[in-house]
């Protein structure tokens, strides 16, 4: 009876394994897809990288599929951000911690005195949002990578030593972009606090009418303050952002009418996720590069040129 | 041989998921058949009042202390509701809906207060995630367990005791209870163990499958084996037999579809339910149907 019943779950384990058995590159898996990029990037080929969280996921309330149950299991690898993003995920992955290597991006790469803290949350840990700082994450992803594919190393190396630079070409085109924005409209407002270490990074001020963590509701007394602010400075565009209920953002554009002062929605940014896979917005570049263009078209200014460095994704994802 | 089998994720999912289904059909049965299956919502809510002051006074986040601080939390939820219920002026459904927001608003409040950084928020406590219960283990002798599966079997173990000693008492007091207290069995008093036992379960269930799909293991399998059976012993072997069944199948279609394990697992029970609810011999829509036409 009990054999028979050993046999039965061990059927159901292969039927839950019967998917992609033929890929023998070790695998990494990371929450955020945010984290995702950067190790691919540098993992080239040599490693199978996977994120749990997928497009339009809020990784502050993200509960696990069955298949992600198997992902974590048959992991060679994890890497998250830490920084409690993860929410009670976080626990899990740490525990996890005991059976196979599992790191914590943000606490590895940071110093916490560097970092933005928040009466809520001890740390704010949306630091993708600054390229200055996330590309400070590519040496711990790297070593990382290299255990796991020793046999890769001078090329994942290589890799590494690139993308950073692509990245900190990147983060001086954000810089030039939103410096065109005149002064006094230099002000992105949002329904979701994400945006705190982009706004320290490129001089832009940044208002957002719910508390850091998406749980909140946005009182109604913020929404008043909100809808001040965008009158007395004259703000042409509030932004939406793909995580998030619209509404929020829609009451202060109503509350600006009845003042007599005309916003507008502008495109919608991307916050806790990325885009789809296999699209521009699906990569970090793409992600920061979007956020950007539309805040700076939103608050008229105009982008900067696109540097030489960054041609190269730039043939790849929109040619 | 053993050994592995409990470090197998899948086979401790599959576990886990068994021993909660056990355990709640075996409390529910008595709640159902009270007509007070939703004292089983009023605890699982009001429990978090029962964490956060034990974790104040203690620094416990999990254990016996917080289990026997749920269990009291629990008679406590029953004791004033009945307080408030005995003045007659607030029929008992009203006074269950009285009194568990009250306790459940004043441990987040409390929460919020004094616990802002530590991880018990109510997310936390009210949505549990089984599919990642092999990964919490503790050593039992040299055998490597998950946690789930032991606090669970104790709980479930203490369940079958309690309805296995007291089955009679339980039977009359359920039925007839003032002839049950007039034979002094007292009601009452078997009634708070019942309790105690379910929010010591849901307490236990919380990390496994948490509080909103534990009250579907708790109501549901015992509502669809009253459809099934008229006769109390096999209700409670019928409750835990759907109750298993469900948790069992929840997890290959939760795999088949790519969602929450611990959802399936409940909507599974619901799906039960629905078959009975059709199909069953006596009480199903057909099964009546039948008796009309044969009537005729």
């Amino acid at each position: 009876m009990k054999a028979r019943y050993l046999l039965l779950l061990s059927l159901l384990t292969l039927t839950a394994c019967g998917a992609d058995t033929a890929d023998e590159r070790p695998k990494v898996v990371t929450t955020i897809a945010m984290i995702s990029d950067v190790a691919r990037n540098v993992a080239g080929d040599c490693v199978q990288v996977t994120p749990l969280m997928g497009p339009g996921v809020d990784p502050h309330l993200y509960e696990a599929r069955a298949s992600d149950i198997k992902r974590l299991r048959d992991a060679d690898a994890i890497l998250y951000a830490g920084f409690s993003l993860e929410g009670q995920m976080a626990n899990v992955l740490e525990k996890l911690g005991s059976r196979k290597p599992s790191l914590a991006v943000g606490p590895a790469s940071f110093d916490e005195s560097d970092l933005i803290s928040h009466e809520d949350y001890a740390i704010d840990p949306h630091l993708w949002m600054d390229v200055g700082r996330w590309l400070q994450i590519v040496p711990s992803v790297t070593e990382q990578l290299v255990d796991i594919a020793p046999e890769c190393e001078q090329a994942m190396r290589q890799r590494a030593e690139q993308y950073r630079e692509e990245l900190a070409a990147l983060d001086g085109w954000i810089q030039e972009s939103i410096a065109s924005i005149p002064e006094r409209q230099r002000i992105l407002i949002t329904a979701h606090d994400a945006f705190g270490y982009y706004g320290l990074a490129y001089d832009i001020d940044v208002k957002g009418i719910q508390g850091i963590s998406t749980d909140s509701e946005a009182a109604i007394a913020d929404i008043r303050d909100m809808v001040t602010t965008v009158v007395e400075r004259n703000v042409p565009a509030v932004f939406i952002e793909s995580t998030i209920n619209p509404r929020t953002i829609e009451s202060v554009i109503d509350g600006a009418g009845e003042r007599g002062h005309s916003v507008r929605i502008g495109g919608e940014l991307f916050s806790d996720a990325m885009g789809e896979e296999g699209t521009a917005g699906g990569t970090y570049i793409g992600m920061l590069r979007s956020n950007t263009v539309e805040i700076v078209e939103g608050l008229g200014g105009e982008t900067a040129s696109w540097p030489a460095t960054l041609d190269g994704w730039k043939q790849r994802w929109e040619p | 041989m053993i050994a592995s089998f409990f470090l197998q994720p899948v086979a401790m999912i599959l576990l886990t998921g068994a021993l909660v289904a056990a355990a709640g059909a075996l409390v529910g049965t008595f709640l159902v058949l009270q007509r007070n299956s939703m004292l089983s919502d009023a605890i699982s809510h009001s429990i978090v009042f029962g964490i956060v002051v034990v974790w104040l006074l203690t620094h416990a986040q999990s254990g016996p202390v917080q289990i026997l601080g749920a269990a009291l939390t629990g008679v406590l939820t029953v004791f004033l509701t009945e307080l408030v219920a005995g003045t007659r002026r607030v029929k008992r459904d009203a006074a269950i809906g009285l009194v568990f927001p009250a306790l459940f608003a004043a441990g987040v409040l409390l929460l919020n207060l004094y616990a802002r950084d530590v991880h018990i928020d109510t997310h936390t406590v009210l949505l549990g995630e089984i599919g990642f219960v092999w990964l919490d283990t503790m050593m039992l002798g040299s055998l490597e367990l998950p946690q789930a599966v032991v606090w669970m079997s104790v709980v479930t173990l203490a369940n079958l005791i309690y309805v296995l000693m007291f089955y009679k008492e339980l039977k009359l007091a359920t039925f007839d209870p003032q002839l049950a207290a007039a034979l002094g069995f007292a009601p009452t008093a078997l009634f708070y163990v019942l309790l105690a036992l379910t929010s010591t379960t849901a307490v236990a269930a919380f990390d496994a499958v948490g509080a909103v799909l534990f009250i579907a293991f708790v109501i549901v399998p015992p509502a669809t084996a009253y459809l099934l059976t008229d006769r109390l012993s096999l209700m409670l072997v019928y409750s835990v037999l759907i109750g298993v069944a469900s948790s069992l199948s929840g997890y290959p279609v939760a795999v088949m579809f790519d969602v929450s394990v611990g959802g399936t697992m409940a909507a599974m029970t619901g799906v039960f339910f629905l078959l009975a609810f059709l199909l069953g011999p006596r009480h199903g829509l057909l099964g009546r149907e039948w008796q009309r036409r044969r009537g005729e």
